[in-house]
């Protein structure tokens, strides 16, 4: 059993050589035929995609063929794709995964010439942050937008106005002193949740300070005031003791318990708290992320790309416009409940009549995608949250670290 | 000429499968290893350039490596002699009696070995947990402070390794057992006619003769231990901050979540090489050895 692991990597590399000797003469084997695409969607049900899809499939006679692949096996799928060249026609792409799907060289290029016909493809009908050159690797554009996701802060109403808290938060410092204020309600009661395996918060933290973790040169830079400033309500929060130490801590059942009323975390835990604890409703809200010098916060959610060597580009690229339209991607937040990247979708009533979706739309206006390097997740995120854990939890010198954080990081570029 | 033919004949398919999946993906990590291959690389294969020992030379450098294989050398040392202490204590118990009882309980030691790990790291997962898990309830209950099972960078190690004994043992009972079905009775007769007491039989009869199983198991055990992966993987995925990441684990972050084949590949012949080495060690030991 544990064996084969060991062989698994070695194992891949020799199985792309074969596979390439073998398809040198055969072109490629991506759809079977003209009238089936294959869609990669992440997570783990594609029953709502295919629900979404009907419509499209019956009116193009195209046959979607949907097949769902967890979040934590993208990578290796994405390796044996590119190494076989068997990949779909159209898939998912997390906007952290971007520049590695990207850099592959496994995506067909979306420029104007391609789009031209699909009029709801253009990047101005969408969400500015995540379209067009927002989210273009060396300038070429490999994707279009399809959900969007952002960070508000959750709290409690009923436990912060027990503590005498009447309104949320709206800078660090505020929120720090208020978690501070919570955590003194006794013993393994906390005032906020930082998850450790976050490595958006501390940019987050960062752009709201006024700074940015990308210089002038296009190359990842910690060593800005900005960033110290950051560091500093990270750390403040576990040296007042206001944050959990435990990795393994459930946030929403420390939200719904209350023994971390405020967190910072995306619309999803809007939809675990109202499945875990409905009798909570009307003792919790949202608002936007708290601010210092700016108020930004994270603009995550996936996009959408066309495998390159697919047989059918333009059976994608009509799925993708169908996929564009704000009506589908309406229909999509009422089956899965992911918000729309299509501007005239995120201003439909409909969405907007619902005070918590209000300000998820209003915070997406002002929020950033983390920046385009190599290898996000694995990498330059990985390096910041190791430090900033270090410090927090083992007690690494702060000074030190931090100096070791930019050492490793610094001439990462991004695009 | 023609009855030579029949052996090459019989090992022929295993030694083609041995090469095609044993020997030849370990030439293909020893030549990635030169090379810069990641996915971009892997694409298109013109984008791969040969750099030497630089990924080698990188990979000593790199404090997460060494990190990964000192908790390697501390999970091997915690559990290659629990998992050989524990089976073949528990084989020498379950050998006791050959009842249905006992029968039963031989499947039941072996369930572990049979489950999948991801059902067992969920419920592990359940019991370590420090909000509402089994064990620091039951530590409470006894007025005991709560521990940081899978959070705290020391008691990470053992309670990863924990489940791995706990999942190793029961393949292991069953190799121990099968090797004392092959004791033979007659020894332990004639020490019985000498008076000797169970735990003597025991001590200087049965032991010394399962020295086979137990060189066998311990190799075996040491290897699998060398390669630890599934238990972090699933339970901590190598954290907090590396605490848990064993040298599979970092082969696996590197190569597939960083898509840093070369590197990775440097790695896994390093792990290679040692595995080979301590292997070595051991057999030239066992060589000295006399058998019975």
């Amino acid at each position: 059993m544990k064996r084969s692991r060991l062989l698994a990597l070695p194992a891949v590399v020799a199985v792309a050589g074969l596979s390439l000797t073998a398809c040198s003469g055969g072109g490629d084997t991506a759809a079977q035929n003209d009238d089936t695409l294959t869609v990669w969607v992440m997570g783990d049900s594609s029953a709502n995609f295919e629900e979404l899809v009907a419509p499209f499939a019956e009116d193009s006679g195209i046959t979607v063929d949907t097949v769902a692949i967890p979040w934590d096996s993208i990578d290796q799928k994405l390796t044996t794709a590119v190494a076989s060249g068997n990949g779909p026609d159209v898939v998912q792409i997390g906007i952290s995964k971007l520049r590695t799907f990207a850099d592959s060289g496994a995506l067909l290029s979306l420029d104007d010439d391609t789009l031209a016909d699909y009029p709801n493809l253009a990047s101005e009908n969408f969400i500015s942050g995540v379209s067009g050159d927002a989210t273009a690797i060396d300038g070429e554009v490999v994707s279009v937008p399809w959900v969007s996701d952002t960070r508000v802060l959750f709290y409690r109403t009923d436990i912060l106005a027990e503590s005498g808290i009447d309104e949320p938060p709206a800078t660090w410092d505020e929120l720090r002193a208020d978690a501070k204020t919570l955590a003194g309600r006794g013993d393994g009661q906390y005032g906020y949740y930082v998850p450790q395996w976050d490595s958006a918060l501390p940019v987050v933290m960062t752009w709201d300070h006024g700074g940015d973790i990308v210089n002038g040169d296009g190359a990842v830079d910690f060593d800005t005031l900005a960033f110290e400033s950051a560091v500093d309500v990270y750390t403040g929060l576990y040296a007042d003791g206001s944050v959990p130490t435990n990795s393994d801590f459930d946030q929403t059942q420390g939200f719904t318990s209350g023994v971390t009323p405020m967190l910072v975390s995306g619309p999803y835990l809007a939809a675990a708290i109202t499945e875990a604890a409905p009798e909570l409703e009307g003792k919790w809200s949202v608002a936007p992320i708290p601010g210092a010098d700016a108020d930004t916060s994270l603009l995550a959610g996936s996009n959408m790309g066309v495998w390159g060597s697919t047989d059918n580009e333009e059976g994608a690229l009509r799925l993708l416009d169908y996929l564009s339209e704000p009506e589908t991607q309406l229909t999509w937040y009422g089956l899965d409940g992911q918000l729309p990247t299509a501007t005239a979708a995120l201003e439909d009533p409909s969405l907007t009549e619902d005070p918590l979706v209000a300000v998820y739309a209003e915070q997406l206006q002002d929020a950033k995608i983390l920046p385009l390097v190599p290898n996000w997740d694995g990498d330059t995120g990985k390096t910041l949250l190791d430090s900033l854990n270090a410090i927090v939890l083992n007690g690494a010198d702060r000074d030190q670290t931090i100096a070791d954080l930019v050492a490793a990081t610094s001439g990462t570029s991004v695009n | 000429m023609k009855p030579r033919i029949a052996p090459y004949v019989f090992i022929g398919p295993a030694t083609l499968l041995l090469l095609a999946f044993g020997v030849l993906p370990i030439l293909v990590a020893g030549l990635v290893s030169l090379t810069d291959m990641n996915l971009g690389g892997l694409g298109d294969w013109s984008r791969i350039e040969f750099i030497g020992v630089d990924n080698y030379v990188e990979l000593f450098a790199d404090g997460a490596f060494w990190q990964a294989m000192a908790n390697t050398g501390i999970f091997a040392l915690i559990g290659v002699p629990s998992v050989i202490a524990l089976s073949l204590a528990v084989a020498l118990l379950l050998n006791r009696s050959g009842s249905a009882f006992f029968r039963a309980l031989r499947s039941f030691y072996f369930v572990p070995a049979i489950t999948a790990i991801v059902a067992i790291s969920l419920v592990w997962g359940y019991l370590y947990n420090t909000q509402f898990g089994l064990f620091n309830y039951l530590l409470s209950i006894v007025g005991l402070p709560p521990v940081s099972w899978l959070s705290d960078p020391v008691a990470v190690k053992f309670s990863v390794a924990l489940v791995a004994v706990w999942r190793g043992t029961g393949l292991n009972i069953i190799i121990f057992l099968a090797a004392l079905q092959g004791v033979p009775r007659e020894y332990l007769e004639a020490a019985s006619l000498d008076g000797a007491s169970g735990f003597r039989k025991t001590v200087s009869i049965v032991i010394p003769l399962l020295r086979f199983a137990i060189f066998f198991v311990t190799i075996t055990t040491i290897i699998a231990w060398l390669q630890f992966f599934d238990e972090p993987f699933v339970l901590t995925k190598g954290g907090p901050i590396g605490a848990s990441t064993s040298i599979s684990l970092f082969l696996y972050q590197e190569g597939f979540s960083a898509s840093q084949f070369g590197y990775a590949s440097a790695g896994s012949v390093v792990l290679f090489v040692v595995i080979a080495a301590v292997t070595l060690v051991q057999l030239r030991a066992r060589r000295a050895d006399v058998d019975y």
